[in-house]
């Protein structure tokens, strides 16, 4: 363990000082010496930190965001996707049910062009208690129906056996019948990255790839409040720096304890239970419906299509692990495959080409089965523990982010904006303003429709930056990544406008080389272009595409079957021929 | 006349047949399906690279019958002291050997090289430049790569084109000599550059790199490509060639077993069944159908079998794609069936999980001449269907000249 420059650990994992109160450090001269203050300094960029960050700087706050790996690193870009209205809570808690039903409207109301629909269907076994079952459902449905006016989804049907048999061919095995019901996916790498750009549209400063090393208290000035010294590294560049913020908001999610340790605050305080959660990704749509069945222990998993493939998850086990390391295991793999291919049998049959893995940051308990545990969220305020001004978010779930940024940021208003409101509602994300239709974009820019309709997926009314992008220069319109498909002008936007500073940050930005061909058409040209765009040498660049490839080989191989192993061992020829598997030379 | 049957088109069984039958036997070869060699970029290697900072440590020279199939096919070549190759994804990275079309930076003094910049979607002559320049091997022979105009693209749909159809285009003489037109323009603007390097364009038929080089007066070459490239499809044509000229019997179809008997007590035979139902008759088979990537070998894990509810059987991790006595093994140990009803986990035999991935030990176990471990004489391997033999371009066609020649003369 070393010791930062203020005398606080500052390695994550380090175990925090018996003292409950913050530690103020030494008096130095340099301690005084900050770059930049700030009203608020947020840590963390998932979708909670985005959010807030965007909140507050609507309300014409400074704020200074952190990022020790990119936005939507951990838990918000890697979630199943979806902005659900909750019918789990329907029962005990229809409030919640209400809010998220509520919050799933308003997001579509400020980022239309990112959301798309999924409708779920829910086949009931046949059986003694079928016909009874299927009944519940519907009356069940038919209440949940009373929420889904709030975020234009369509009423719940019940179809019949035959109905199945037509609708979702792919379903085996005796039932007696299904209900659907209506929720919206959305990719949630581009909600926090929305959120950001907005943000930092708005005045407030970004620092991704940059790890707080230490939140210290700052020398109080004569009768000031108390503010707090972030002293921050680039972990590309090492570049040290130090801000100072009135108020530190710790929304690092499954990482709070460890963020809360750096500021010497006792981690107890914001406890949280870190459960695993894998999901499976196939080559394309498989199915019409969103399919919701029962793993092997019972546990509710689902195959989902999601944008242009499919998606099986999810699990959900307690996790003792690295957090800046989580990845499927193909014993998890196996768990879904097999629960899934009961009522989808073509699921062992298509082609998995990829997995991701993510880290709930649930909320503490000690007995309950990890799917009991409440998806509910909460403001820690530490000044208890002796740092007024210090706030954890912890808890929750993407589809109330917007909600949970609005609570932190009313807290932090409170001080320091009275005079101020939530605005996060009404005012569209950049590009949710004036969604363009994608079709009669393609023939007057002659595009590719598909390549059309994937930018304005992405980006809204801002895809006129990338056609103006390819207008300007027409080597621009070369298509980098083939299976998204994504174009140059696509990838120089995300490097240029979007913060993007490795081939990881473009894929998560754009979802290139996350395709069928797992990057390997297009890694190396990416890395080509993040060096151009970014100044850095081209060997930097080689670097990033063989850590990107090496990185998704990692997450496919614990899928893989027969044909994939074929496909594995091109992959592994045509890089070592290219590239080399390690070093450089 | 002694009768050899390969199975297998990949560079493993043309040295095979190739060996075979320089030493006298009557040879017919199996499947024509495309396979490891067909995706292969050119660089012709017998170890790995990335290790070597600059140059690769010496070898003893390629054993005869190697060096006679290599003779054969015309279209490689190989150094002792090894090649220099520029790669399309920006290193500088030694070989053993290359593709005649490749540009082999060894050679070279110190000096500049000309890549010629225009507007190519995802061919970026000035960042490649700069790439090449950029790596220590450039850097170590004082080579520099200096990127200047040439248009080099004559039609518009040439824009969205792979490389190997533009390879095919510079097949006709009037194409090439276009091209090198254009290159003598660049050259007059550009002081005299000791080489020009080039996309992977330079032919399918045949390398046009020497008769591009002599109309410009300066050596061209391809950089090497991945995905998309010429060199497969030269590698089939050369093949080709070879096997014609040679007299070799090539029979299209796919073979599912090799069985050891015969049809009197005294010949001892092999009777290979193809798909079709045809069975040929021969004195010796070599096998040389690839590993994993090639279809000779299966990755099965237990998860991937359709089943309903009961969990498969324990299998092996991979098995042979031709029913015939063979063993698998991996370094040096009899492949063995896991212990778990779900197969072995992925994570503990591949890339990049496992620094030295079982996967790409996994094969049959030979001699040195191919004679498969355990099997009836007669049946001989070659190529990466041989467990622990490295999975590269000179170690499979070493494999199979050994193998042919054994499979000749045993």
């Amino acid at each position: 363990m070393s010791a930062g420059e203020n005398g606080a650990p500052h390695v994550r994992g380090s175990a925090p000082p018996p003292s409950l109160r913050i530690a103020t450090p030494p008096m130095r001269v340099d301690d005084l010496a900050t770059d930049a203050t700030f009203d608020v300094a947020v840590v963390g960029g998932g979708v909670n930190g985005t959010g807030v960050a965007r909140d507050l700087a609507l309300r014409g706050l400074e704020v200074a965001l952190f990022e020790r790996h990119d936005l939507a690193f951990g838990a918000s870009g890697n979630s199943s996707g979806m902005i659900h209205g909750g019918p789990r809570y329907l029962v005990n808690n229809p409030n919640v049910t209400r809010t998220s039903c509520l919050d799933s409207g308003i997001v579509q109301h400020i980022a239309p062009h990112l959301l798309f629909r999924i409708p779920f269907l829910v086949p009931l076994k046949s059986g003694p208690l079928g016909k009874v079952m299927l009944e519940l459902y519907d009356a069940f449905f038919r209440a949940y129906d009373d929420f889904q006016p709030l975020k234009r989804g369509k009423p719940h049907t019940r179809l019949d056996v035959s109905d199945v048999a037509r609708l979702e061919p792919g379903i085996v095995g005796s039932i007696a019948g299904a209900v659907t019901f209506d929720e919206w996916g959305v990719d949630g790498a581009r909600l926090a990255v929305l959120n950001t750009v907005d943000a930092r549209e708005r005045g407030a400063s970004v620092y991704l790839h940059t790890a707080v090393e230490s939140i210290a208290k700052a020398p109080r000035e004569e009768g000031g409040p108390p503010a707090y010294v972030l002293a921050a590294r680039d972990v590309l560049t090492q570049r040290a720096i130090r801000v100072r913020a009135r108020i530190v908001v710790n929304a690092t999610g499954a990482w709070s304890p460890i963020t809360a340790a750096l500021g010497c605050l006792p981690s107890s305080r914001i406890r949280i239970r870190p459960a695993k959660g894998i999901h499976v990704v196939f080559d394309r749509r498989l199915s019409n419906y969103a399919v919701l069945t029962e793993a092997i222990d019972g546990r509710q998993i689902f195959l989902e299509p999601w944008q242009n493939m499919s998606v099986i998850g999810t699990t959900d086990d307690d996790y003792y692990g690295d957090l800046d390391d989580v990845t499927a295991t193909s014993e998890e793999v196996r768990y879904l495959v097999q629960g899934i291919a009961r009522i989808f049998p073509q699921i062992r049959e298509a082609r998995a080409i990829g997995t991701y893995a993510a880290v709930r940051p649930t909320m503490y308990a000690y007995g309950p089965y990890e799917d009991s545990l409440s998806r509910e969220h909460a403001v820690v305020d530490h000044a208890p523990d002796g740092a007024p001004g210090v706030y954890s978010m912890i808890g929750g779930k993407l589809a109330s982010y917007r909600l949970f940024a609005q609570e932190m940021s009313d807290r932090i208003a409170e001080v320091l904006a009275p005079d101020t409101v939530c605005t996060t509602h009404e005012k569209p994300l950049p590009g949710g303003d004036r969604v363009p239709d994608a079709l009669p974009l393609a023939a007057q820019h002659e595009l590719l429709p598909v390549l059309a309709r994937r930018l304005v997926y992405r980006h809204g009314s801002r895809v006129s930056r990338i056609l103006a992008r390819m207008t300007k220069r027409p080597t621009e319109r070369a298509i980098v990544c083939v299976c998204e498909p994504v174009c140059e002008a696509e990838v120089r936007h995300a490097i240029g406008e979007e913060m993007a500073r490795t081939v990881d940050d473009v894929a998560r930005r754009t979802r290139l080389g996350l395709g069928a061909c797992g990057g390997m058409r297009c890694a190396a040209r990416c890395g080509q272009i993040v060096a151009e765009e970014l100044g850095l040498p081209p060997r930097e660049g080689m670097a990033q595409a063989r850590s990107f490839l090496t990185r998704q080989a990692k997450t496919r191989v614990v899928a893989m079957g027969t044909a994939q192993a074929r496909q594995e061992a091109l992959a592994l020829a045509q890089m070592r021929a290219m590239l080399g598997t390690k070093g450089d030379t | 006349m002694k009768r050899v049957l390969v199975v297998g088109s990949g560079v493993a069984g043309v040295a095979a047949a190739l060996a075979a039958r320089a030493r006298g036997a009557q040879v017919t070869l199996v499947g024509t399906r495309p396979g490891a060699t067909v995706l292969a970029p050119g660089a012709l290697d017998d170890a790995p690279w990335e290790s070597c900072a600059g140059s690769l440590p010496e070898r003893l020279p390629l054993p005869a019958p190697a060096l006679g199939v290599l003779d054969a096919l015309g279209a490689y070549a190989v150094k002792g002291s090894g090649v220099l190759l520029a790669t399309t994804a920006g290193l500088v990275r030694p070989a053993r050997g290359a593709d005649r079309a490749l540009l082999d930076l060894a050679s070279l003094p110190p000096g500049p090289v000309l890549v010629p910049r225009f507007d190519h979607p995802g061919y970026d002559a000035r960042w490649l430049a700069r790439a090449w320049s950029d790596s220590g091997i450039a850097k170590a022979r004082s080579l520099g790569f200096v990127a200047e105009p040439a248009q080099l693209t004559r039609y518009v749909d040439e824009h969205s084109l792979p490389d190997a159809d533009l390879a095919a285009r510079h097949d006709d003489p009037a194409r090439l000599a276009w091209l090198a037109g254009r290159l003598v323009e660049a050259l007059r603007v550009t002081p005299r550059p000791l080489a020009i390097v080039l996309p992977a364009w330079l032919g399918v038929d045949l390398s046009r790199a020497q008769d591009l080089s002599e109309q410009v007066g300066v050596p061209c070459g391809e950089a090497l490509t991945g995905t998309g490239g010429p060199s497969g499809l030269r590698f089939e044509r050369a093949r080709d060639r070879a096997l014609a000229k040679a007299g070799v019997e090539v029979v299209a179809g796919h073979v599912v077993r090799a069985e050891h008997g015969g049809r009197s007590a005294e010949a001892v035979e092999w009777l290979v069944s193809l798909e079709s139902g045809e069975l040929v008759v021969s004195d010796a088979v070599v096998l040389a159908t690839g590993g994993l990537l090639g279809g000779g070998l299966e990755y099965t894990p237990a998860g991937s079998v359709l089943s309903a509810a009961l969990p498969p059987g324990p299998r092996s991790i991979a098995r042979a794609t031709i029913d015939a006595p063979l063993a698998l093994f991996a370094f040096r140990k009899p492949l063995e069936t896991p212990s778990s009803l779900q197969g072995s986990p992925a994570e503990s035999h591949t890339w990049p999980f496992a620094e030295d991935p079982l996967l790409d030990r996994v094969g049959v176990r030979a001699d040195e001449d191919g004679r498969a471990f355990g099997a009836p004489p007669g049946l001989h391997v070659a190529g990466e269907l041989v467990a622990d033999l490295p999975r590269t371009w000179l170690a499979a066609l070493t494999s199979g000249a050994h193998a042919g020649v054994a499979a000749a003369e045993d």
